[in-house]
């Protein structure tokens, strides 16, 4: 297994990037009904959401998901940063500019109710307010990461998810920047608070996710976890050792759940 | 550096950048050694001792080293602080603030949704209730007056959490910055930290100042510029430099607090 433990700093976040593998691994098909096999075994009677957060959970049920500022700001802030990749604005504006897009998209009836507009749209001024604020803070923070990077990256379009056959079950790997190196990527995941013991598998868990989001298999050489608020970063290399542990994670993840009854995704 | 910014008109934010020809490089070498005082500091305390609950220190645990009444730690006092926490975030991003109490409450709780301080606000009947509205709208008054319009090029961020595991995790620092100014990716410093405070300040201010300070290098192993607290109750501001000699004390400060914690188990 190869997991690094770095402080989050400029010269050792840019030495994580630059010393990343050269070499890439693919998931072949095989793998894919490997995979799917494992889960048709973990039975469930409804549609079944696993990602890194459950794994590092162990497959123990969290809180109700809501929306609220803290839950929205990944979303507004990196698509602000995606905005201001594209033309020069300020953070500020940028995220102005999504938010609005987003109230735009509930007021002319694009939005299901649920959703992130919808919520928006309904929220008081006071309240959106705090969502600028956060989103905000993300974006900027994301900005300085990349700028430290020196290297060319981009924000990541979406999350990465893969819908396992006949196994009514969907993984979800959180990503933020990519680096693209020729026929390589190292992926860039970003998150609040600080690590806890179980943070190399969930690293693991979407570097394995990424791997079989990827419609030929590629795995990203490196998945680089940062933790800004606890100054810290953890990384793990795109072996065929480190999927199959992250497969093997997720599979007892879906056994978990079904032992605890953790109620599944709509 | 003491500023009483109720008669003038001096931004703080302007007050909190200073000259900028005279900022100094980037200090990137002494987050580490700063750690490894720390570190040998709670290794002479705890020795090899492994906590199943860790000594959690906060800059609030660093305002009063002895336990004494304190009137802004009454429910009716902590609301009143979270609330001007809640309208420096909305000042922050440029947001227009029409009722400052009304305003606040909509914004925590649309934040949080329900705890127990929430429930006290609840709780308050209709005197209280207008009383401590009164005295919102006195403190937002007084912070806005010093802290005019934060320009979104300065890379304003509010509510900035750090979380440091120090002794394998025997002891965790935790911090919530208020407000915090400038880049890291400069080649001079420039980031300054902001802190509002609802009672006057006193020593305990000057020690959470340092702390912030502190915080702030070992999450991003940057210096800060400067670090300063202002005090919506008077107007003042304590505003001073961040250097090697005030991030040390702050360790000091640190370790005394955990002897302290420790002695009392």
């Amino acid at each position: 297994m190869t997991l690094l433990h770095r402080r989050l700093t400029k010269s050792d976040l840019l030495e994580l990037i630059t010393t990343a593998p050269t070499e890439t691994v693919h998931l072949s098909d095989e793998h894919r009904v490997s995979l799917s096999t494992r889960f048709r075994a973990v039975s469930v009677p409804g549609h079944r959401r696993l990602d890194a957060w459950g794994v590092e959970r162990a497959g123990r049920a969290g809180s109700t998901f809501r929306w609220s500022p803290a839950s929205a700001r990944r979303v507004l802030g990196n698509a602000s940063l995606r905005r201001m990749t594209t033309r020069p604005v300020s953070v500020r504006d940028a995220v102005r500019d999504e938010l609005g897009d987003q109230m735009l998209r509930a007021t002319s009836g694009y939005s299901r109710s649920g959703s992130l507009s919808h919520w928006l749209a309904s929220a008081p001024h006071p309240v959106i307010g705090l969502v600028t604020a956060e989103a905000v803070n993300w974006a900027t923070q994301l900005q300085e990461i990349g700028q430290w990077l020196e290297v060319p990256w981009e924000v990541a379009s979406s999350d990465a998810y893969y819908d396992v056959a006949s196994a009514r079950t969907t993984l979800r790997a959180r990503r933020d920047l990519v680096v693209r190196a020729e026929e390589t990527r190292t992926i860039v995941r970003v998150r609040s608070g600080s690590p806890g013991k179980s943070a190399g598998p969930g690293l693991r868990a979407d570097l394995t996710i990424e791997a079989l989001a990827d419609h030929d298999g590629v795995a990203p050489v490196r998945y680089v976890g940062l933790w800004p608020d606890a100054g810290v970063c953890l990384a793990v290399d795109g072996t065929m050792s480190d999927l199959r542990s992250g497969a093997r994670d997720l599979v007892r993840t879906a056994v978990a759940q079904r032992r605890s009854g953790v109620p599944l995704a709509a | 550096m003491t500023s009483v910014l109720d008669s003038s008109r001096v931004s703080v934010v302007e007050a909190m950048r200073g000259d900028r020809t005279k900022r100094p490089l980037i200090d990137i070498a002494s987050a580490g050694g700063l750690r490894s005082l720390l570190e040998d500091g709670i290794y002479e305390i705890l020795g090899a001792t492994r906590l199943d609950a860790p000594l959690v220190v906060r800059a609030a645990s660093l305002q009063q080293r002895f336990a004494i009444t304190d009137l802004t730690m009454s429910s009716a006092g902590r609301i009143r602080g979270v609330l001007i926490g809640q309208l420096l975030r909305l000042l922050s991003v440029g947001m227009s603030i029409d009722h400052a109490f009304d305003d606040a409450v909509s914004a925590w709780r649309g934040d949080v949704g329900t705890n127990e301080l929430i429930v006290c606000l609840d709780a308050l009947d209709h005197d209280e209730r207008a009383r401590l509205a009164t005295d919102v709208d006195a403190h937002y008054v007084t912070l806005t007056r010093a802290l005019g319009d934060i320009p979104a090029h300065w890379l304003p961020r509010s509510c900035v959490r750090t979380t440091q595991r120090l002794a394998g995790g025997s002891v965790v620092l935790r911090d919530v910055i208020d407000l915090l100014i400038g880049t890291s990716t400069s080649e001079v410093a420039s980031i300054a930290l902001f802190d509002v405070t609802t009672s006057p300040l006193g020593e305990g201010a000057e020690r959470s100042m340092r702390y912030h300070a502190l915080m702030q290098t070992l999450r991003t192993s940057v210096m800060p510029l400067r670090t300063c607290t202002f005090s919506s109750a008077t107007g003042e501001i304590w505003i001073r430099d961040v250097d090697y000699e005030l991030l040390a004390r702050s360790v000091e400060d640190v370790l005394a607090n955990i002897r302290d914690q420790w002695s009392a188990t």
